[in-house]
């Protein structure tokens, strides 16, 4: 039952209040000396030479710059997210931090839930992008989508995350129809010493973390980590809280040594526990952990190899309500990944670079089922096959074409085959231009092939609501893209890129036999188109204020083919505005402070409820932090979410989940270094 | 009824916190501080007498790839001399370019195989610097890291030993050693 308007949210109003005003005044004390002074030139050469090495090792960097120059010659639209980028923004989780891209499409759904996607489809169970951890894939074979409440690392640990949008299938595999998220952290190297965090606020409302780093040996270095947070629910419409709050905790390592001067080892794992509530009633339990090894050898300048094998297991322990066909349960799912890849990469006469690899992957999924909702057969063990080629050849100077393509065996659909040819040109050394034609696939899932949605107040004469489909096949996309980007010194950059996307076999739900058309089931009945256009640019004002800006369009088509029928007409497998843009703002100010601002504008979609059509209007937000670093090893910060609204709506879950809305929320973090 | 958002506990850490000067005024671009520091280097190192020519050759500083410290290394350098040495700045597009150099700056642009490129260069008195990932793994001898917006730097001291290239103590004193890499 939903609670009673909480004190807490008047009390926190009012703190807000005082917050602002204190910041306010703090902001202008220390900027005031900045601002009378007017603005500084860069300290001068002939300054800079006169101090001691000890003394330049004091001098503040303003850019802390990644070498984004390979990128720029990509043939495909990639956009990197810096562990900078993620610090600066205050972002406090995975898809928080997913926010900073601009070619994704990230709706929180509530306290504990995301929509992520990329190039549409942004439907409830998402399942168009392939997301991986450090070379780990972290999809669920349960609807090829991603429990974004399950993923979670230190976020200083991590390096950069990468996102492409676009099929990447050729070089990643099925499930990479609109893009790619690759989640890369740090080497044990780099991150060295004790390292703590602890704050809280008013959603998060509280979080530690530790890492220590040391050396165990020459050129063997490990980290071990563990982090915490209690989050608060968020609300319904009404302002009445959600009862989705939860808690998670988290602990790993990462090793990496160097075992001889063309060996590299790496070892790594994390473990993950936690329980969260749901706004229809009860917790879900979640635990998991994984480990995973890579062995990378160098054979010469132009040849190396690389082996990696990971274990994998997640237990999920789920509420199911009840309703008028079934009563409550509950669906608890244990997945066990084991994978097996190899990659080598070579150069064969002078003009070609060729990468080949080899993978293998074996998950066991074992459901025990609830009345309302399972899984048939309970036990699945599935068998993943793939392999694949990719061949860079220089044709002239500036001309780059890649042709590749992967082949899969999976246990639903047999072999599939994803090639792409891709074109990179660079007239000049800061502007390239890129074209790419690829098809990719999504193989069916355990929720296209397996669901039931049994009826037992029903039974026996009608059994099931819904059902997988016997003969579900992978659904399809043939992508055109186009792509530009330039770099002008280190000031500005601009990236745009246009697709075009044609869609087959897409998922549709399609009326049983007569006479009640029940159970429904799931067919490949849908067919269509999408273009857009994805624009990202950074802009550096001065070297302490830096700009960026994205913006997307999106356009879709999506509809039953001609002679088909589908249940929800069309609209059930896409959710998704037709705009979205975002400006950022980073400044470094005197006296060692960090000001960031994030202003987002996302259009309003429709959606379709499980027939129940309907639409999340178009809103702005605003994202700021504030920090401070006092000493070399302290930092203190406040961050201020979802700033210009009370609370706001992002997306509607598909019912039985009310629709819950996302809260304003502040909160403070201090950082240590040794 | 639920405790207080714990913001006031963060806000009294601020204001218990002590104030600290910013180091050297404003903040400096990352690519003119490095240059600065490879500027720096040279007169903490000895290169053997076969390294010149003659006792007046000039100091090669060769930079590798594209990169911003290309240009803040000419404004550094111009007109200045060390040990009565005029010093010259080199820009290299290929590792097959690389001529006679006293200093080698690999920039990221350069590629992720520095390895290749280190080949390039060993044995001979040049003293390679980097700021990619793996460099000093890799046999690079000096890597600059940046953290907490400041740069620093590792000593792979085996291989400016290999490269017969003496160290100043006072060099070395600022640095982080790092260890062999094995070969």
């Amino acid at each position: 039952m939903p609670q009673p308007k909480s004190p807490r949210r008047a009390l926190v109003r009012r703190s807000l209040r005082r917050i602002c005003a204190t910041l306010g005044l703090a902001i202008l004390v220390l900027i005031a000396p900045a601002l009378v002074k007017g603005e500084d030139a860069l300290p001068s050469d002939s300054e800079l030479k006169k101090l001691s090495l000890e003394q330049l090792m004091d001098v503040e960097v303003t850019s802390v710059s990644r070498s984004p120059e390979k990128l720029l010659e990509a043939p495909s639209a990639i956009q990197v997210i810096t562990n900078d980028d993620i610090l600066r923004s205050g972002a406090t989780s995975i898809p928080e931090a997913l926010r900073l891209a601009d070619n994704l499409d990230v709706a929180q759904k509530g306290s504990h839930a995301w929509a992520i996607s990329a190039r549409g489809f942004n439907t409830d169970s998402a399942n168009k992008l392939l997301v991986l951890i450090d070379g780990r894939s972290v999809y669920t074979p349960l609807f090829s989508g991603v429990f974004w409440d399950q993923q979670d690392y230190l976020l200083q640990d991590i390096d950069r995350i990468e996102v492409i949008s676009g099929p990447g299938g050729t070089l990643w595999g099925a499930n990479a129809v609109n893009g790619v998220i690759n989640i890369i952290t740090k080497s044990a190297k780099d991150t060295q010493g004790l390292y703590a965090e602890a704050g809280g606020g008013s959603i998060l409302q509280d979080f530690v973390g530790v890492r220590y780093g040391l050396t165990v040996a020459p050129d063997v270095y490990l980290r071990v980590y563990g982090k915490y947070f209690d989050r608060d629910s968020e609300v319904f419409p009404n302002g009445d809280d959600a009862s989705d709050s939860w808690r998670m905790g988290q602990g790993g390592f990462r090793m990496d040594a160097k075992v001889s001067p063309d060996d590299g080892l790496t070892f790594q794992g994390d473990f993950y526990s936690g329980d969260e509530g749901v706004a229809t009633g009860g917790r879900v339990k979640v635990n998991g952990n994984n480990v995973l090894g890579r062995w990378s050898h160098t054979f010469s300048e132009d040849s190396d190899m690389s082996l990696q094998v990971y274990y994998d297991r997640t237990h999920l322990n789920d509420p199911v309500p009840g309703n008028s066909v079934a009563p409550e349960g509950r669906l608890i799912d244990d997945l066990n990944t084991f994978d097996v890849d190899f990659q080598h990469r070579f150069r064969l006469w002078d003009f070609n670079h060729v990468v080949w690899g080899l993978g293998y992957r074996f998950t066991d999924d074992a459901v025990e089922n609830a009345p309302g909702l399972a899984f048939f057969p309970t036990t699945l063990d599935h068998h993943l096959f793939s392999g694949f080629v990719q061949d860079e050849v220089s044709l002239v100077k500036k001309l780059t074409l890649t042709l590749g393509t992967k082949i899969e065996h999976n246990d639903y659909t047999g072999f599939e085959v994803e090639p792409s040819v891709r074109l990179s040109w660079t007239p000049t050394e800061q502007q390239t231009v890129w074209a790419a034609v690829s098809r990719a696939i999504r193989a069916p899932s355990r929720i296209d092939r397996d669901v039931r949605l049994p009826t037992p107040f029903f039974a026996p004469l009608i059994d099931n609501l819904l059902i997988g489909g016997a003969n579900f096949e992978s659904e399809t996309v043939i992508a055109y893209e186009l792509g530009y980007r330039l770099q002008v010194a280190s000031q500005f950059s601009i990236s745009a890129s246009t697709f075009y996307n044609v869609y087959d076999d897409i998922r549709s739900t399609s009326l049983g036999p007569p006479p009640f058309g029940l159970p429904l089931f799931y067919a490949n009945n849908l067919e269509g188109d999408n273009y857009g256009l994805e624009l990202s640019a950074n802009y550096r004002v001065f070297d302490w204020w830096r700009l960026h800006g994205g913006f997307d369009l999106l356009r879709e088509d999506i509809h039953v083919k001609s002679g088909q029928f589908d249940f929800n007409k069309g609209f059930n497998e896409t959710a998704d505005p037709k705009h979205q843009f975002s400006l950022r703002s980073s400044m470094d100010l005197p006296q060692n402070i960090e000001f960031d601002v994030a202003l987002r504008y996302v259009d309003s979609f429709e959606f379709n409820n499980n027939g129940v059509p309907g639409t999340v209007p178009s809103y702005f937000e605003l994202e700021t932090r504030l920090a401070w670093h006092p000493t070399k090893n302290l930092e203190v910060a406040i961050v201020g979410q979802n700033l210009l609204h009370d609370q706001h709506l992002e997306y509607v879950i598909s019912s039985p989940n009310p629709r819950e809305e996302i809260q304003r929320s502040i909160y403070g973090k201090v950082t240590w270094r040794f | 009824m639920k405790t207080p958002p714990r913001i006031w506990f963060t806000l009294a850490l601020v204001a218990l916190g002590k104030a600290h000067s910013s180091g050297h005024g404003t903040p400096a671009d990352e690519y003119q501080l490095k240059a600065v520091f490879l500027y720096n280097f040279a007169q903490f190192i000895e290169w053997p007498e076969s390294a010149f020519a003659t006792a007046d050759s000039p100091l090669v500083i060769g930079v590798l790839g594209e990169s911003p410290i290309g240009s803040n290394l000419e404004i550094t350098v111009r007109g200045e001399k060390l040990r009565k040495r005029p010093l010259v700045v080199e820009h290299y597009r290929r590792v097959d370019e690389i001529r006679n150099c006293h200093i080698l700056f690999v920039s990221p642009s350069a590629g992720p195989n520095s390895k290749q490129i280190l080949m390039a260069v060993q044995g001979r008195p040049v003293l390679t610097v980097g700021d990619t990932e793996g460099f000093s793994q890799g046999g690079g001898m000096i890597r600059f890291l940046t953290e907490a917006r400041r740069i620093h730097f590792q000593v792979n001291v085996e291989a400016t030993r290999a490269a017969r290239l003496v160290i100043s103590s006072k060099l070395l004193r600022q640095a982080e050693i790092v260890g062999k890499t094995g070969e």
